[in-house]
Order: structure tokens, then C-alpha cells, then sequence
């Protein structure tokens, strides 16, 4: 698949008559010379919406991140926030951003409530109010257990959640999560992402970075796909999704140690991630598909299967095309051979 | 002003919490090494005579500022630019500047049991009276700043962490054994001599030596000296941590 054919240009920021918060105009960034972490980088944030960042390990995603909150100047390109130049004023930047790193947080020596109402009083919040939504966080994340604990026994998945509050206690115009919910147990996944759309409504513009597809799918009001450095995609999941042409997917479990059945004529796309194979499938291949798939079941090849609308994953992988890179590492197979 | 005192409060309260579990660790040793000093560095010296004892006393307060700002500050800081725990400080809406005051009034206060407890128990030890003048505090506030911007400007200079833990642990043994803190300069190689004129160490001993005893000493130089070393280590520092990658 031709990369290009993949991209859309987004000439506004997509979403009709919402003002735009920030606006990335072709930003470069190199650390080492003729290497481009950041390749010309082109997006716009409206008001009020949760807008991904997707792209896998070393895509330029947290590089872009570290360039909106100045701690990277870049090559070229500017950066403006609510009209701001926020290169020149990376200050305005720090006031108007609040930022889940994906790095440590200096929290060893702190409870949960110490870390999370001193940074509400960093950003500017007042003792009463601040106290009152650490409580409210707390409460809504379930982590009362741990409210009055030090975090040097925390799990990673609960150091992630205090480092959640402290960026939701008093949330920037643009709050930053840069992947908020490594190890984080699924359960709180639900209740943190409820807290991330509460953040919409009281006003904030959400920056999501994540290679958690599935996840960003159900999340996110659009999205850019970022890889090498360069946007390769930018819409919502379901304009991205339409793009990837095939609109169905067979989803396969192969039993343990069985072969990868043969190939029927409209398995053309497929890729198979350990005992889990997924087919693209055109809306006429659905039919002899299902037929396929039940007896590859009978026979015992297969340990179950479904049919389902392509998600926005199966278009991530064609588009980013790097298996390696992937959070589920996945094989490309053409007509029944592993082609990784 | 307002919001800088109350950022600064706040910082302060954070590295406070945030040491906490180290510092009395941290404390017991500097009052290991305030003891080691004034006592055992005397062992050096089979006949120790007053002058001799004062210098050793009188040198000490210098060795464990010097030794807070230029080891357990950088050690400290390079952990935290390994594990990237500055790229969340640094994004917070708190001037670097404050962070970095907020910081260092830690390691001051941290070192602080140390210096009094080795002047006491070195007089006491050595049996002599010290003379402590009003400009004991300035002097030893100045080599305590001097010393962990210092160390602030090797650890956030560093091209890696680990480079600013070996310049320090370098650093440490030059000022121990080559450096006219516990001995007077005459001892020194000339060349040696000469080199420790335009260093600040020389000065900060002399800066302990003048405002804890009667000890002759030029006071106004002292602190000329180690003040510029002072402002030139933290303008390096602030320059440090306002670059962008």
C-alpha cells in the first residue's frame, strides 16, 4: 500500500465552526543531523475536543509533546496556543498546558493526596478548592486505599493514576496525557477515561498520545497518525477508517499448533498476530467468508471466529506498516505465508 | 512576588517530603563525616598542636558544605535526569530559578547539623575556644550556595548523568587531599599554590577560618572571590536549565 494513499490533508482543523486552541505548522525537529524526528509536522486542536496522537515506539510523538510545553525548541515551524507564539513564550505554554509525562513523576516521599494538591497549588489553585477535587479524583479513580500512602510502594499502574490526577486537579486549557494508562488495570482504565471526558466538560482541550489503538478508537473525536516523524493520517477513526477502502473484518483464533489454512480468493489482507488472524474483507466477500471460516471451525482449525466492521487498528497497521513498533506485535501474511 | 514566595513555599515543601525518606540518612552521615574530620583527620598529625587543630576544625565546615554541594546534590539531580523527572518539573508553571532555590535550601538545611556539630566537637576534642563572629553566617550561607551551584552546573551540564557522578567524585578528591582546607597553602607545591589562587576553595577555608577564629585572614578577598565563583556557578546553572533541547 502506497503511504500516500492512505493520507488525508486536513486544510481546517476538521471540525466545522469549533475555534482552533493550537495550531502545529509544519514543525521540524532533528537531535542528530539528517535525522528527522519531527518531519514537517502539520495539526490543529479545536476547542473542547480529545484529539490522539498515534504512532508507534519512536514515531516523534513524545518529541512533539516536549516541543508544545518547551522543553524543545524546534528547528523550524511555529507553535501558537489561544494566538500565543509559544516557541518564543514557552512560559505561556507551562500556564496554559497541564502535562501527564510519560516519564517518572517526583513523587517518592509524597501520599497520593500530598502529590496531587501540590501540583493543584503550583497551578495556581486555592487550598479549599484544591482539596475538595484531589478528594473527587480520589474518589472517582477508586484509589481511597492509597490516598494516605507513599508512592515508593506504588505500583506502575498507580503511579500513573496519581500522575493523572496531578495533570486533572486543575486541568490547563490543553491537558496533555502522554499514555495515560500503561499498567493500569482494565477496570480503571474505564474510570479514568470517564475522568478524561469530564475534563472535556469543564472546558479543556485533551491531547491524548498513545500507541493504544483500540483504546484511541473509542476515545478519541479525531485523531493524527504519526510515523518516522511525519503525519501520515489525520481525521476522525471513522473518516481514517473509511479510507482503508476494505469496510469488514473476519477475525480467526487458529487452535494451538494448527497451520494457517489455505488461502480463498479474497484473502488478500491478512495479518496474523500469534493464534490470531485477521482478514480485510470487501462487503460481497462476506458471505463465503463466514462459510470459509465455519469450516475451517468444524474441522478443528479454527478455535472460533467473528465478523465485524474494520476497526481503526486494521487501518493503523496498514498505514504505519511496522509491525515491530506495534503494542501487538503483528505478522503480515500473503496467500498463507508469513511475509514479516 | 506574591505568587513567586508562594511557588517557592510550595517547591520547597515538595523536595522537603520528596527527601524525606533520605534525610536523616543523609543528616547521620554528615555527622559521620563532621566526626571523621575534626577527629579523624588529626590522626594524619602524630604532634597536633593549636594551629594545626585549628585548621583542621576551622576546614571542616567547608569540607561538608563542599561535600553536600558537589556530591549528594549532583548524585541526587543526575537520578533524577536519568529517570527524565525533570522533563515533568520543568513543564510545571514554577520558575526554574525558584525550583533550583527551593532545592538548594534543602541541601543547605541538610548539611547544616553537620557543620555545627563538627565546630563543637572539634573544640571540645581539640580544646580550644572558637571566636564566631556575626559574619559566620553570611560566610558559611556562601560556600554552602557556592558549592551546590557548583554542583547544580556539573550535574545539569553533563552530556550524561553518570559523567557528572565521576566529575564529582574527581572533584571531591581534589579538594581532600590538594586542596589548602585542612592545611595552610604554604604546604602546597608552588604551581599547586597558584592554581588554588584563582579557585574558590582556598577562599571558602579562609571565609570558615575568619569569621569562626581569630585567625588572620583576608576576609574582604574571601568573600570577593567565592561571591563571584557563587553568581558565575548559578548564571552557568540558570543558563543550564533554561536551555531547550
Amino acid at each position: 500500500m502506497n503511504r500516500s494513499e492512505w493520507s488525508i490533508t486536513m486544510k481546517t482543523n476538521g471540525t466545522g465552526d469549533k475555534r482552533t486552541v493550537l495550531e502545529i505548522d509544519r514543525v521540524c525537529k532533528s537531535y542528530v543531523k539528517g535525522t528527522r524526528v519531527n518531519d514537517n509536522i502539520s495539526i490543529s486542536l479545536a476547542e473542547g475536543e480529545i484529539f490522539g496522537l498515534l504512532g508507534p515506539n519512536g514515531a516523534g510523538k513524545t518529541t512533539l509533546v516536549n516541543q508544545i510545553i518547551g522543553l524543545v525548541k524546534p528547528d523550524s515551524g511555529g507553535i501558537v496556543l489561544d494566538g500565543v507564539d509559544i516557541v518564543a513564550n514557552p512560559n505561556y505554554a507551562r500556564q496554559a498546558c497541564s502535562f501527564q509525562a510519560q516519564t517518572q513523576v517526583p513523587i517518592n516521599g509524597l501520599t497520593t493526596m500530598q502529590a496531587i494538591e501540590l501540583v493543584g497549588r503550583v497551578r495556581g489553585g486555592g487550598a479549599g478548592g484544591v482539596r475538595k477535587r484531589t478528594r473527587e479524583l480520589i474518589r472517582e479513580l477508586e484509589m481511597e486505599e492509597w490516598s494516605r500512602k507513599t508512592a515508593e510502594s506504588f505500583s506502575g499502574g498507580m503511579r500513573r493514576l496519581v500522575a493523572f490526577c496531578m495533570a486533572a486537579v486543575i486541568p490547563g486549557r490543553i491537558v496533555i496525557l502522554d499514555e495515560p494508562t500503561n499498567d493500569v488495570d482494565p477496570l480503571r482504565r474505564r474510570l479514568l477515561w470517564q475522568q478524561v471526558r469530564n475534563l472535556i466538560e469543564k472546558g479543556s482541550t485533551v491531547l491524548l498520545v498513545t500507541h493504544n489503538v483500540l483504546e484511541a478508537e473509542r476515545t478519541v473525536d479525531r485523531l493524527a497518525i504519526i510515523d518516522q516523524g511525519r503525519v501520515i493520517g489525520t481525521g476522525t477513526p471513522g473518516s481514517l477508517k473509511e479510507n482503508g477502502s476494505r469496510n469488514m473484518r473476519l477475525e480467526l483464533i487458529l487452535e494451538p499448533r494448527s497451520e494457517v489454512p489455505e488461502s480463498p480468493g479474497f484473502m488478500q489482507h491478512t495479518i496474523l498476530n500469534g493464534r490470531r488472524m485477521i482478514v480485510k474483507l470487501e462487503d460481497d466477500d462476506v458471505a463465503p467468508a463466514m462459510q470459509w471460516a465455519r469450516k475451517l471451525k468444524d474441522t478443528g482449525v479454527v478455535e472460533e471466529f467473528s465478523v465485524g466492521p474494520s476497526t481503526l487498528e486494521d487501518v493503523y497497521v496498514k498505514m504505519v506498516g511496522n509491525s515491530d513498533a506495534l503494542i501487538r506485535p503483528e505478522q503480515e501474511i500473503e496467500n498463507g505465508t508469513y511475509a514479516s | 512576588m506574591a505568587r513567586t514566595l508562594r511557588s517557592y513555599v510550595l517547591m520547597l515543601k515538595w523536595q522537603a517530603l520528596s527527601n524525606k525518606p533520605i534525610l536523616p540518612l543523609e543528616a547521620a552521615v554528615q555527622v559521620m563525616i563532621a566526626c571523621g574530620f575534626v577527629i579523624g583527620l588529626s590522626f594524619f598529625y602524630p604532634d597536633i598542636n593549636p594551629t594545626t587543630a585549628k585548621f583542621l576544625v576551622t576546614g571542616a565546615p567547608t569540607l561538608i558544605l563542599l561535600m553536600t554541594g558537589l556530591v549528594l546534590a549532583p548524585q541526587i539531580i543526575s537520578m533524577a535526569r536519568a529517570e527524565g523527572t525533570f522533563d515533568y518539573i520543568w513543564s510545571l508553571p514554577v520558575k526554574r530559578i525558584v525550583y533550583l532555590l527551593a532545592d538548594a535550601t534543602i541541601w543547605v538545611l541538610v548539611s547544616l547539623p553537620g557543620v555545627v556539630l563538627a565546630l563543637i566537637i572539634g573544640a571540645a576534642y581539640h580544646d580550644f575556644s572558637l571566636e564566631i563572629s556575626p559574619l559566620a553566617v553570611p560566610a558559611l550561607l556562601l560556600i554552602a550556595l557556592t558549592g551546590v551551584f557548583i554542583g547544580y552546573a556539573i550535574a545539569h551540564g553533563a552530556p550524561k548523568p553518570q559523567l557528572a557522578n565521576l566529575a564529582t567524585q574527581i572533584i571531591v578528591f581534589f579538594i581532600m587531599i590538594f586542596s589548602p582546607v585542612v592545611y595552610p597553602t604554604e604546604q602546597l607545591p608552588d604551581w599547586l599554590a597558584t592554581l588554588h589562587n584563582g579557585l574558590p576553595i582556598k577562599y571558602m577555608a579562609d571565609l570558615s577560618r575568619g569569621t569562626l577564629t581569630d585567625m588572620d585572614v583576608n576576609l574582604g578577598l574571601a568573600f570577593s572571590v567565592v561571591g563571584v565563583w557563587c553568581v558565575a556557578a548559578f548564571l552557568v546553572t540558570y543558563a543550564l536549565v533554561h536551555r531547550r533541547r
